[in-house]
């Protein structure tokens, strides 16, 4: 296993890293990305993006590596608010690496029922129950009429 | 291994060759159809999980470069300024597209008469009319009649709701005066031929899981193997045969297991997009066509024409319930479709109203222009956006240039060893004006429909949809591939049905049109089967 590859798998670090990229709300109607256990999966798809996985990779090594250098417990150990300045301070050197994680992160967060609820959405796939749309409005209907072509 | 011949050999099952392959059985000679993508199941779709939005950007991407099935094969782009897209399976791309269903109108087939520009069509909409409407009650179009962009046409099933976020930007034409009307839409409003109606899901582009948005394998198809047509799936053409007088004598392909099949045909169409049949006729080289099959005038795989997009997006107070209902199909605009020199642009563009994204799209969209954050503002700033979106498409007219071309890739290949098509598109400074006024115009028109910030993608590179002119159609064969019913000028039993032989863009999706010239095409061959190879 390389160096870059351990970050991406070392669980506590990444939960860590995905509670700052998507923290949990003030209420608590919406959990942290990391605490909704994402992280191995977002692993998973990296690991599969022949493009986006090894500049993904190279990030979270630097982070890592910062993280660890400025604290013993690494990113796991800091506040959020040094967590966030350390990942800033890394996107210089690795200007696509945030981008390419949260590629990944976005879609999985919200696809997640505890989100889906968190933002106001039912907990289910769109079929088979779909959803009701409001119909076109009379007053814009009465203006096309005056407008139509003859038949 | 040979296979026993047929009388007429349909290469791609998409729009254009189900289309085709449904009339010609008419005729009742044997009709084969061979496509290099399997069934799909309404049941595997991503709106039957809540994974939905994470598929459309894998499995059901609609670039097969992303996707990368054993159907797809690679597309060089890297010299293009538009990805193209498109989905191989039975029913093509119509498995992922929108369904928004404009034909193109009147003038786009006489822009050299109009406006000096392009070249005018060796045909004309009135002639096409009657297979647009008979194209419009195979796929159960629902739209409203009158548009005065058009002529008078009925759409067999009344339209589809605007829904609040329709409502809203309709609101905002209203207040400029500007054109709108709802869209005609290949999508049910209603219960029609055994299928049921749209249900709202929202995620059209990733397939539709109740069946009410037109794909043509549960439209076309199912009439087409009632009349006989067969279907082999998993069959991937590498080259058109030819007989020694230079006609098409077939077909060699790879079948499911790899094994390359021989298939002989009395005709032989091709249907298979604006880049897999330039990519097929340039691979079937031979000593009759050295540089491919039917390009004599060199133009097969030039005038290669997408419709380039500008995207803009407005953000609303109020929340407008827009990732439901049909994502592409709301309503249309052709207020600055024609030339007006005073733009600075010849010919022009079409509006489509859009709905809102789904809440990674609504993430994923944000962190792109800036007004979603990761960290601790990321949960403010996506309630401000998500369900407060609601985007215009402008569909910009691209005029023929011989330099925007599809090739053969020296090196890069599909899984069968056949040349993958290399494509080398630039944007013309035309097209760029355009995109330029079509973001101002939509920014003007989601203003006043009230959006309080709007961001804009002057271009949208992943939008290549739209494959057209690369075996152009025309009378000279010196300056086409294809005469006026889509029949190859230098191969008589050839055919071509598909948006290679589109002469000009229009500035308005092209699917209905494309069937519209395949039922054509179909009904040509039927009414002139005594005289079909006589020469010119």
């Amino acid at each position: 296993m390389t160096e870059s590859s351990a970050a991406l798998t070392d669980r506590e670090f990444m939960d860590a890293l995905l509670d700052l990229v998507i923290p949990p709300n003030a209420s608590g109607s919406l959990p942290g990305a990391g605490a909704l256990g994402l992280s191995p999966g977002v692993a998973l798809a990296l690991q599969a993006d022949p493009l986006l996985g090894p500049i993904v990779e190279a990030g979270l090594q630097a982070v890592r590596a910062a993280a660890r250098s400025q604290h013993p417990g690494g990113l796991p150990g800091m506040t959020p608010e040094a967590g966030t300045k350390l990942v800033e301070a890394q996107l210089s050197a690795h200007p696509f690496f945030m981008m390419g994680l949260l590629r990944y992160v976005y879609p999985a967060y919200y696809q997640h029922p505890q989100a889906l609820i968190g933002i106001g959405e039912p907990p289910r796939p769109p079929f088979p129950e779909g959803f009701d749309v409001e119909p076109t409005g009379a007053a814009l209907l009465e203006k096309l009429q005056s407008r139509r072509r003859a038949g | 291994m040979l296979n026993e011949p047929v009388g007429v050999l349909v290469i791609g099952a998409g729009a254009s060759g189900a289309a085709f392959a449904w009339s010609i059985a008419d005729v009742g000679t044997s009709v084969l159809c061979l496509d290099q993508g399997p069934w799909m199941r309404q049941q595997d779709y991503p709106s039957n999980g809540l994974d939905w939005e994470s598929r459309g950007m894998a499995d059901y991407s609609t670039s097969p470069n992303v996707r990368r099935l054993a159907a797809d094969y690679p597309v060089n782009e890297q010299d293009s300024a538009i990805s193209p897209l498109m989905f191989n399976a039975v029913g093509g791309s119509t498995i992922l597209w929108a369904a928004h269903f404009p034909r193109l109108t009147p003038g786009d087939f006489r822009t050299k008469t109009e406006d000096g520009v392009g070249e005018d069509w060796p045909i004309d909409y009135q002639t096409l009319e009657p297979y647009f409407s008979l194209n419009d009650r195979m796929m159960g179009v629902s739209g409203l009649a009158g548009d005065p962009a058009y002529p008078y046409h009925e759409p067999p099933l009344p339209p589809l709701p605007l829904g609040k976020t329709g409502n809203m930007l309709a609101s905002g034409f209203e207040k400029l005066g500007w054109h709108w009307w709802p869209s005609d839409s290949a999508i049910l409003s209603r219960e029609y031929e055994g299928r049921a109606p749209c249900i709202n899901l929202g995620p059209c582009l990733t397939g539709c899981a109740q069946g009410a948005k037109a794909s043509t394998d549960i439209t076309y198809w199912p009439a087409a193997q009632r009349k006989g047509v067969q279907l082999r799936t998993g069959c991937r053409v590498r080259e058109i045969t030819v007989r020694p007088d230079g006609m098409a004598d077939g077909v060699l392909y790879y079948d499911a297991d790899g094994e390359l099949q021989e298939q002989k045909a009395e005709i032989v169409v091709v249907a298979c997009n604006g880049i897999g049949t330039p990519r097929l006729l340039l691979n079937s080289k031979n000593r009759h066509h050295p540089d491919g099959l039917a390009n004599s005038s060199g133009l097969v795989g030039k005038n290669l024409m997408f419709h380039p997009y500008a995207m803009v997006t407005g953000v609303f107070e109020e929340p407008l319930r827009g990732r439901r209902g049909p994502v592409g199909c709301s309503f249309w605009s052709h207020e600055f479709y024609r030339t007006d020199h005073s733009r600075g642009f010849v010919r022009g563009y079409s509006f489509e109203a859009v709905r809102g994204f789904g809440p990674a799209q609504t993430a994923l969209w944000g962190m792109v222009h800036g007004l979603v954050p990761w960290g601790a503002d990321h949960h403010s700033a996506f309630a401000r956006t998500y369900d407060h979106t609601a985007t215009l498409l402008g569909i910009t007219e691209d005029l023929a240039d011989e330099a925007n071309t599809v090739t053969l890739d020296p090196e890069l290949t599909d899984a069968h060893g056949i040349p993958a098509p290399k494509i080398t598109y630039r944007l013309s400074d035309n097209s760029q004006k355009m995109l330029s006024h079509a973001v101002e115009r939509a920014t003007e028109a989601l203003t006043a429909a009230g959006a309080v910030e709007t961001a804009a993608m002057p271009l949208v590179r992943e939008a290549g949809w739209h494959l057209m002119g690369t075996a152009r159609m025309g009378h000279d064969p010196k300056t086409s591939v294809v005469n006026e019913r889509g029949q190859a000028h230098d191969v008589k039993n050839l055919f071509i049905v598909d948006g290679s032989i589109f002469v000009t863009a229009g500035g308005v999706n092209p699917t209905s049109t494309i069937q519209a010239l395949a039922l054509y095409v179909a009904d040509s061959i039927k009414k002139n089967l005594a005289t079909l190879f006589d020469p010119a």
